[in-house]
C-alpha cells in the first residue's frame, strides 16, 4: 500500500507541475487517477493482477511526467538563449579566458 | 584553446563578422501560441474527444481526435494542458503517438510491423557484447539476467556474441515471438516500434513491457555503454542529461501505449462491479 500511495504523491506533484490549473481537484486527469485508486483499492492479501498493471502504468506516467518536465528545463536552460558568446563558452567547459584575447 | 574556444562560439564577440551570422542562422517558425485555457475530454458515440475550451482537438489531417480508451484522451488532454505559454508538439509524445496510431500515415498492416520489429531481433542492442573486458564484466553483469528472463519467459534460446558478424536466431526462436506480438492489436503496434527504435532492443521492449523492467532500468541497459563511458571522461548536463531524459519520455510514452491498448475491459467492468 505504501509504494501505490508513494506513486500517487510523486503522480500528484508531477501534475502540479505541469498543469497551469490552479486548482488540481478540478482537472480531469487528477479526478479520473483518485476514481481508478479508490476503485483498485483491495487489501494488500489478495494477488490482484489489475492492480499491479495499473501501478506499473501509474509509475510509468510518472516516469513520463518527470522525463519531460526535465527534458524541457534542461532544453530551456541550454539551448533557448541562442549561440553563446566566447566567454560563456569558455565557462562552460572549465576554462578562463586570458585577459586580453586575440 | 582560445582559438577553439572561439571557433565554438562562432566568434560572435567580431562586429564585422556579425552580421554574416546572422544571416547564417536559421529560422525556425515559431511555435503556436496556447488558445485555451482549459482542456477537458468528452464521450460521444462510444469514443472520447479531446477539448480546448469549445474546441474539439484535430488530428494533423484535420478530423476530430477519437479516442477509444478514456485514459489515452485523459493523458493527452494533460499533455495540452501542459502546454505553457507555447505548443511544443515535439514534446508531447502520447498526442504524437494517437495520432499515428489514428491516422496511419504510413499504411502500416500488422503482420508488416511485426516483421520489422523481428527484424531488429538480430541486431538487439543488448547482444552484442564488448571487446573489451571492464566493458563486458558490466555487460554480462546487467544484460545476462535480462536475456536469461527473456529465454526462460518464451522458452526460446538466444547466445549474445562478440563478434561482429551477428547473431543467429532459430525460426522456432522468430515464430514463437512473432505469435506473441501478433496477440497485440494494430494501435498497440506503433507503441512497439516507437519503443524499439528508442531503445535498439525487442528484447528490452517486451520485458518492459511484461513489467519485467521499469522504463527507466531499460534506458539504462540500452544506453549502457554510454553510462560506462561518460563515468569515464564525465558527464555533460546538456548532451548525456538530454538525450536521456527525451529517451525515458518517448519509451515511457510508448509503454503507457501499449499497456492502456491491450488492457482487458473484462477485468476492469468485474472489478468495478465488486468494488464500487
Amino acid at each position: 500500500m505504501n509504494t501505490h500511495l508513494k506513486c500517487l504523491r510523486h503522480l500528484l506533484s508531477e501534475i502540479r507541475q505541469a498543469t497551469s490549473d490552479r486548482k488540481l481537484k478540478d482537472t480531469p486527469v487528477v479526478s479520473y487517477i483518485f476514481h481508478q485508486y479508490k476503485r483498485f483499492q483491495v487489501t494488500d492479501q489478495q494477488l490482484c493482477k489489475a492492480q499491479d498493471e495499473m501501478a506499473c502504468l501509474a509509475n510509468t506516467y510518472v516516469t513520463y511526467l518527470q522525463s519531460v518536465r526535465k527534458y524541457k528545463d534542461l532544453l530551456t536552460s541550454y539551448q533557448s538563449a541562442g549561440e553563446r558568446s566566447v566567454e560563456k563558452t569558455a565557462e562552460m567547459v572549465g576554462f578562463k579566458l586570458p585577459h586580453d584575447p586575440k | 584553446m582560445v582559438t577553439f574556444i572561439r571557433q565554438c562560439a562562432r566568434g560572435r564577440t567580431f562586429l564585422g563578422l556579425f552580421k554574416e551570422i546572422k544571416q547564417q542562422q536559421r529560422s525556425y517558425p515559431a511555435p503556436p501560441k496556447r488558445f485555451y485555457k482549459k482542456t477537458g475530454i468528452i464521450y460521444s458515440d462510444g469514443t472520447y474527444e479531446v477539448t480546448l475550451d469549445h474546441r474539439k482537438l484535430k488530428t494533423p489531417k484535420g478530423n476530430v481526435m477519437k479516442l477509444d480508451k478514456e485514459m489515452l484522451a485523459l493523458a493527452v488532454a494533460a499533455e495540452w494542458d501542459a502546454q505553457k505559454g507555447e505548443i511544443q508538439q515535439s514534446t508531447m509524445h502520447i498526442t504524437s503517438l494517437c495520432n499515428t496510431a489514428l491516422e496511419n500515415p504510413n499504411n502500416i498492416t500488422k503482420p508488416e510491423a511485426v516483421q520489422t520489429l523481428l527484424n531488429y531481433l538480430e541486431n538487439d542492442a543488448i547482444l552484442f557484447f564488448s571487446h573489451e573486458e571492464e566493458m563486458h564484466a558490466l555487460q554480462q553483469k546487467e544484460w545476462d539476467p535480462v536475456i536469461k528472463w527473456f529465454c526462460e519467459r518464451f522458452k526460446v534460446s538466444i547466445q549474445p556474441t562478440r563478434d561482429l558478424g551477428g547473431v543467429e536466431i532459430p525460426v522456432t526462436t522468430k515464430e514463437i515471438i512473432r505469435k506473441h506480438l501478433l496477440s497485440y492489436d494494430l494501435a498497440s503496434m506503433h507503441g512497439f516500434l516507437l519503443a524499439v527504435e528508442c531503445l535498439k532492443s525487442l528484447i528490452l521492449t517486451i520485458c518492459c513491457i511484461d513489467h519485467k523492467l521499469n522504463v527507466t532500468q531499460a534506458v539504462l541497459l540500452s544506453r549502457l555503454e554510454e553510462e560506462y563511458q561518460t563515468g569515464h571522461w564525465g558527464r555533460v548536463e546538456w548532451a548525456h542529461d538530454i538525450a536521456q531524459a527525451d529517451l525515458q519520455a518517448r519509451v515511457a510514452a510508448a509503454v503507457m501505449f501499449v499497456h492502456i491498448n491491450s488492457m482487458s475491459e473484462e477485468t476492469k467492468t468485474l472489478l468495478a462491479s465488486k468494488f464500487r
